[in-house]
């Protein structure tokens, strides 16, 4: 019936129908006359139904009260037979290799009944040293992530089904062998290779499918540096820098602290030189960008220079150096000796308004530490760049910093643009028959103007190996799952000297197949015979064949074997590489910058090239300089969000040449101006529930003929339409109020110093403060055994975030989800308070890890109407989340806002609960509890882990060592900066801190006794200039 | 002034309703409490292991079968293969041993009933109750006695706390070598 027959009629009887009164009337009263007339309840027998029904229930319940059955306790199951190296309850390690990036860290697994539950560095790993970046630290829960693919797929056009492994080996193994039949190729794309095996396997596909070509990538590369070494040194392999020897450091355009290169280690060498004990010997590191980057926030001296100004900037250098200061060196080749005489320093200065006061003391720092500082150029910028930076090293001595016996190496080569250039040719001819995604995305990778995505509709057989869906695999005829790196078998060389080994830590959770697995089973060219021991049989045996003659090892292979993968480490004694500069080669290099706006394309700090999106830990990780989560956008300076008209949150639309996008505006402090930068990684369309449509692409505006694929110029700008909210962890504006921006400051939250008052007079933190008064309204309690402290180096603090995601990793902590974020219902225990000062033009950052500070006279224990927390005897705050009620006076009456409360369950909350399917209660660490709704909780100063300490001092018959126990953030952080322990214990390193000239309480003056001290920062300031 | 059935309901029903509730509250209160903690909890198991048998009569210590129990919060329930140690020649003709040996070769895992439980939120660790000396049966009972095993103490809050409070009146024999239990939150909440 449709809806236009609305005067149809319905009717229950003929009477009705005729509409007659009689009806009418009967219908006015609910039963009709006489109806009633014999019901008197008065003779009704006086136990009614009711009543006996009544009495019937209450009496069955008194029944069951008190004669009920016992309550059934469920089962509890014994392994058949338990694994020999387990105990229930004690958690095994397994040292192996993160395939998260090309650094390839050595990473030591965590498991408790055979599931990896935390993921920390392998300490025995000469580079990693037990530190592991955000990403690899949360890449556990890509592991029990409930979109992993699970099947093999097959299908056409987004439309896949599942099929069996052995079918679908069949079908491909055909299309392999007519491929090769035909004299078509077979084009094998992967991401950097930096394992020997994974080579010899490559190697071997070739042998037996004659067409296959490799193409390796990376979203992120050095292919710039590595260019400018091989022109400057005749060798592509650049070596490893020794930057814990370098007393003066100048960073141009390049976050080493933040994303590039391996960012960890280098964390770790930059803060070894700045230890307060040791103030003579600091780093003085100096930056020019023109972005705000994780190095600008942690410089002494920030440059604004505009990234297209870069070599103009080296070149005037060179000129100061060679010419005004006379550091010649006499085999410059006379061409290029005249092209650094067009540069001059001073007028370099007056052009960007930069002060002549440090750039001097630059100067004069560079040529008083020749041989002991390091000029470094970041990635983005061009090969010319790179070259005027060698020389400039090798004008300043500086090579005495290249470690020459660790290079970077690689398996491959990454391949040069025209050679996907020609692939992607051959596939609109016709002359591709099969493409290989080996677990990589280039879908969405390439620059658009390759064309790759409608070449692939020309490929017959396009095979994606993933483990998540992606823009690539969507494309695809055949979609392969495979194995975490936790379930799968690998070696990797990084550098040379070292290898990595790779090993699983658990069973396939999923019908999934390791990467490899299914290139070796195609080379044995049968679905038949598949063993999912394949591929360690494999590279067991190119070791035993290939790589362990020639370490010459007097033990025998099996024994060297098990050793070196219980280490997961090989080192071996590399040849030293003779380093050879080719000055007088280099005759002239020249780059024309082009005026205008400039578009700068970044790595993010977060979700790697995009293959992070799907994990919410990390989406919700605040972004290091801005605390932006779950978004990119662009950073600009605020002159030139002036210039636009634009505020935070408003949108402008990025032209070029036809490419356009519209993206929210974030104001940077620090930024140069006429510069707009985005992070790569976001947009992605086909990220999963989590990561899908999160912040925007910015590789559109990559292109295949940019010489410097991340400096885009002839950028257009303009404000576009509408408004955009960013789910922010911290206040972004008022930025350019004086009085808010010196606020921290003033309330002495961040108390900062200078190395030279520091060196002048060692007391001058303390000297003239005033002292608080100890007063308390309450008894003290007097703390005799154990009390916990910790404390924080600031100077050594850089604000990576690692911690962050070590913590919620440790302690089970939600993804929430950007709406929470937006109304400040983020859980994360611990943050990282960014602090600018100064100017907004040119601010002076200050990083500051907060959390629960344990105060001896907690506020918010006082306030809890039901003692949830209170203190113990040995100075924690606990959270007793059964007793918790949710009144939330606790987190009110918490001065540094530490508490967090959980207005949902979040795992149910998140995306309809996405984070409460049954995959990720394996992830969880059984130690500690996962928090439900309405119960507020904080950090417990690693409680699981100080009891497991007391646990092994009980059974070892021992006293507590507080020094022995490591708190998540603790063990984390590559820096080292957080010290934890009992502070009672004689001489231990949280006594020393503790004691410290330089330790300070935050809000010390509202006299709560925090039990978190801060080593306030000292500025490593050139003396000569001014601030 | 007239009596209602008001006045009735209100001075003599209600207060005998409201009393004989109270009345049968309290006795099933005090009559159902060790039902409610469990004391006396004996199901029946998948096999009838005996440790009146196993412990008592053939003096098998704890830890030879509950292996584990010095190193991590778990005392952690013997798996078949132990049981197969002496049972793969021991008795191997009884029908209870056919059973476990029956579990054993198919790989599958025996569903003992759980007796003992304390709740998921409370992180009670045997490891460091063992290693103090405690012996098992200060908690478990006299197992050695018991042909079937059921709980013998309760195991709610009060009764941990009673015996951390009181730990040299409940356990003389330990007076000079441990500690009163620390009975703040964290030792057994996080």
């Amino acid at each position: 019936m449709s809806r236009n027959e609305e005067n149809k009629k319905f009717w229950l009887s003929l009477d009705d129908l005729k509409n007659s009164l009689s009806s009418a009337k009967a219908k006015e009263n609910e039963f009709a006359d006489g109806m009633t007339d014999e019901f008197k309840p008065e003779d009704m027998p006086s136990h009614s139904r009711r009543k006996f029904l009544a009495l019937a229930g209450a009496s069955a319940a008194f029944a069951a009260t008190a004669c009920t059955d016992y309550r059934d306790k469920g089962e509890i199951i014994p392994y058949n037979k338990k694994p020999d190296d387990m105990t229930i309850g004690v958690a095994n390690y397994y040292a192996s290799t993160c395939t998260g990036c090309s650094n390839a860290c050595g990473i030591l697994i965590k498991t408790r009944e055979g599931r990896p539950i935390k993921i920390d560095g392998n300490p025995d790993h000469p580079v990693s040293k037990g530190k592991i970046c955000a990403a690899g630290q949360a890449n556990i829960l890509n592991l029990y992530d409930p979109e992993r693919l699970k099947e093999p797929m097959s299908g056409t056009n987004g439309k896949f089904k599942a099929i069996s492994w052995k079918e679908i080996d069949n079908s491909i193994i055909e299309a392999l062998n007519k491929s090769s039949a035909d004299n078509k190729e077979i084009a094998i794309i992967t991401n950097m290779v930096l394992s020997p095996t994974q080579k010899k396997l490559f190697d071997d596909f070739k042998l037996k499918y004659p067409t296959t070509k490799i193409y390796s990538y990376e979203l992120f590369n050095d292919k710039n540096r590595q260019s400018a070494w091989k022109r400057c040194y005749g060798e592509s392999n650049f070596p490893v820098i020794s930057w814990a020897d370098a007393n003066v450091i100048l960073s141009l355009e390049s976050d080493f602290l933040g994303n590039e290169g391996n960012f960890v280690e280098q964390i770790r060498l930059f803060s070894g030189k700045r230890n307060v004990d040791d103030a003579k010997n600091f780093n003085r590191l100096y930056v020019a960008e023109g972005g705000m980057s994780l190095t600008g926030m942690n410089s002494d001296h920030r440059l604004r220079i505009h990234p297209a100004n870069q070599f103009e900037f080296v070149m005037s250098l060179l000129n100061e150096i060679i010419f005004a200061r006379k550091t010649s060196l006499s085999i410059l080749n006379p061409a290029f000796t005249s092209i650094i005489g067009k540069y001059n320093l001073k007028d370099f200065a007056g052009k960007n308004k930069i002060s002549d006061s440090i750039l001097s003391s630059l100067v004069d720092d560079l040529i008083a530490n020749k041989g002991k500082s390091i000029v470094y150029a970041g990635d983005v910028l061009s090969v010319e760049v790179h070259i005027a930076v060698n020389i400039l090293n090798e004008v300043l001595g500086n090579n005495a910093l290249y470690n020459k016996e660790r290079q970077n190496l690689r398996q491959l080569p990454i391949s040069e643009n025209a050679e996907i250039e020609s692939l992607i040719n051959s596939m609109y001819n016709g002359n591709v028959g099969a493409v290989i995604h080996f677990d990589t995305n280039p879908v969405f990778h390439f620059a658009p103007d390759f064309g790759y995505a409608s070449a692939l509709t020309k490929v017959p057989t396009v095979i994606s190996m993933c483990e998540h869906e992606n823009e690539s695999s969507f494309r695809s005829n055949y979609i392969l799952p495979i194995h975490h790196n936790f379930e799968a078998w690998g070696d990797f060389q990084a550098r040379t000297g070292l290898y990595s080994l790779q090993q699983p830590v658990i069973a396939p959770l999923y019908n999934t197949r390791q990467k490899e697995s299914i290139l070796h089973n195609w080379i044995n060219g049968s679905a038949e015979n598949y063993s999912e021991d394949g591929y360690h049989q494999y590279m067991m045996k190119n070791w035993e064949q290939n790589i362990y003659p020639q370490l010459m090892i007097a033990s025998g292979f099996q024994s060297f074997w098990f050793a070196a993968l219980q280490e997961g480490i090989v080192n071996y004694k590399s040849p030293v590489q003779a380093l050879q500069f080719n000055l007088s080669s280099i005759e002239a290099i020249d780059y024309k910058p082009s005026k205008g706006i400039v578009l700068v394309l970044n790595k993010n700090y977060t979700i790697g090239d995009g293959r992070f999106a799907n994990n919410g830990w990390l989406q919700e990780l605040p972004h290091p300089v801005s605390k932006v989560t779950w978004d990119n956008y662009a950073a600009i300076s605020l002159n030139t969000s002036k210039q636009l008209g634009v505020k935070i949150g408003d949108m402008i639309s990025i032209n070029m040449n036809g490419k356009k996008i519209t993206i929210p505006v974030m104001i940077q402090p620090g930024m140069a101006d006429d510069v707009v930068s985005i992070e790569l990684g976001y947009g992605r369309k086909f990220g999963g529930t989590v990561g899908t449509n999160v912040g925007f692409d910015g590789i559109q505006f990559m292109s295949k003929n940019n010489s410097t694929q991340f400096i885009i110029h002839g950028v257009s700008i303009s404000k576009a339409a509408g408004k955009y909210k960013f789910a922010s962890t911290q206040e972004h504006h008022a930025i350019n109020e004086p009085e808010v921006m010196d606020f921290p400051k003033k309330r002495h939250i961040v108390q900062e110093g200078t190395v030279a008052a520091f060196i002048s007079n060692p007391d001058f933190f303390k000297e003239g403060k005033p002292k608080t008064e100890d007063i308390s309204i309450v008894n003290r309690v007097e703390y005799k055994g154990t009390k916990w402290a910790m404390s924080i180096d600031l100077n050594k603090c850089v604000g990576c975030g690692i911690c962050v995601s070590a913590c919620n990793v440790e302690n089970n902590v939600p993804v929430v989800g950007k709406d929470q974020v937006l109304v400040g219902r983020e859980m994360h225990w611990l943050r990282i308070d960014r602090y600018f000062s100064e100017s907004p033009e040119e601010p002076e950052t200050s990083n500051q890890p907060i959390l629960c500070m344990h105060c001896d006279d907690a506020p918010c224990e006082n306030v809890c109407p039901v003692v949830a927390t209170n203190h113990s005897p040995d100075g924690l705050n606990q959270m007793v989340y059964n007793r918790c009620v949710g009144t939330r006076y606790c987190s009110n009456n918490c001065p540094y806002k530490v508490r967090r409360f959980n207005f949902f369950n979040f795992r149910n909350h998140f995306e309809d609960g996405y984070y409460h399917k049954d995959s990720l209660s394996l992830m969880h660490n059984p130690e500690v509890t996962v928090r439900s709704r309405g119960v507020m909780e904080k950090c417990t100063f690693c409680i699981q882990r100080i009891m497991e300490a007391r646990q092994e001092a009980i059974k070892n018959g021992v006293p507590l060592k507080g020094s022995e126990v490591k708190t998540a953030c603790q063990e984390a952080c590559p820096a080292e900066a957080i010290t934890f322990g009992d502070a009672h214990e004689k001489d231990s390193p949280i006594d020393y801190m503790r004691n410290h000239k330089l330790g300070y309480h935050v809000l010390e003056e509202l006299n709560i006794k925090p039990n978190v001290t801060y080593i306030a920062r000292l500025r490593n300031k050139a003396t000569e200039v001014k601030s | 002034m007239k009596k209602t059935v008001l006045d009735y309901t209100l001075k003599v029903r209600l207060p005998v309703t409201v009393f004989v509730i109270i009345l049968s509250f309290i006795l099933t209160f005090f009559v159902s409490r060790s039902e409610r903690d469990g004391i006396g909890y004996a199901p029946e198991q998948p096999i009838k292991f005996s440790h009146k048998l196993h412990a008592g009569t053939m003096k098998i210590d704890c830890q030879y079968c509950h292996a584990g129990v010095e190193k991590g919060r778990f005392a952690t329930i013997p798996t078949p293969s132990i049981c197969m140690n002496c049972h793969k020649i021991a008795r191997k003709d009884k029908p209870e041993i056919l059973k476990l040996a029956a579990y054993f070769s198919s790989g599958k895992a025996i569903p003992w009933k759980r007796i003992h439980r304390v709740p998921d939120y409370a992180y009670f660790n045997h490891s460091v109750h063992v290693n103090k000396g405690i012996d098992c049966k200060n908690c478990h009972g006299d197992v050695a006695k018991m042909d079937v095993v059921s709980q013998v103490h309760s195991f709610t809050m009060g009764s941990c706390l009673n015996c951390h409070r009181n730990a040299h009146q409940r356990l003389p024999e330990l007076a000079r070598q441990i500690k009163l239990g620390p009975d703040n939150c964290n030792a057994c909440h996080r």
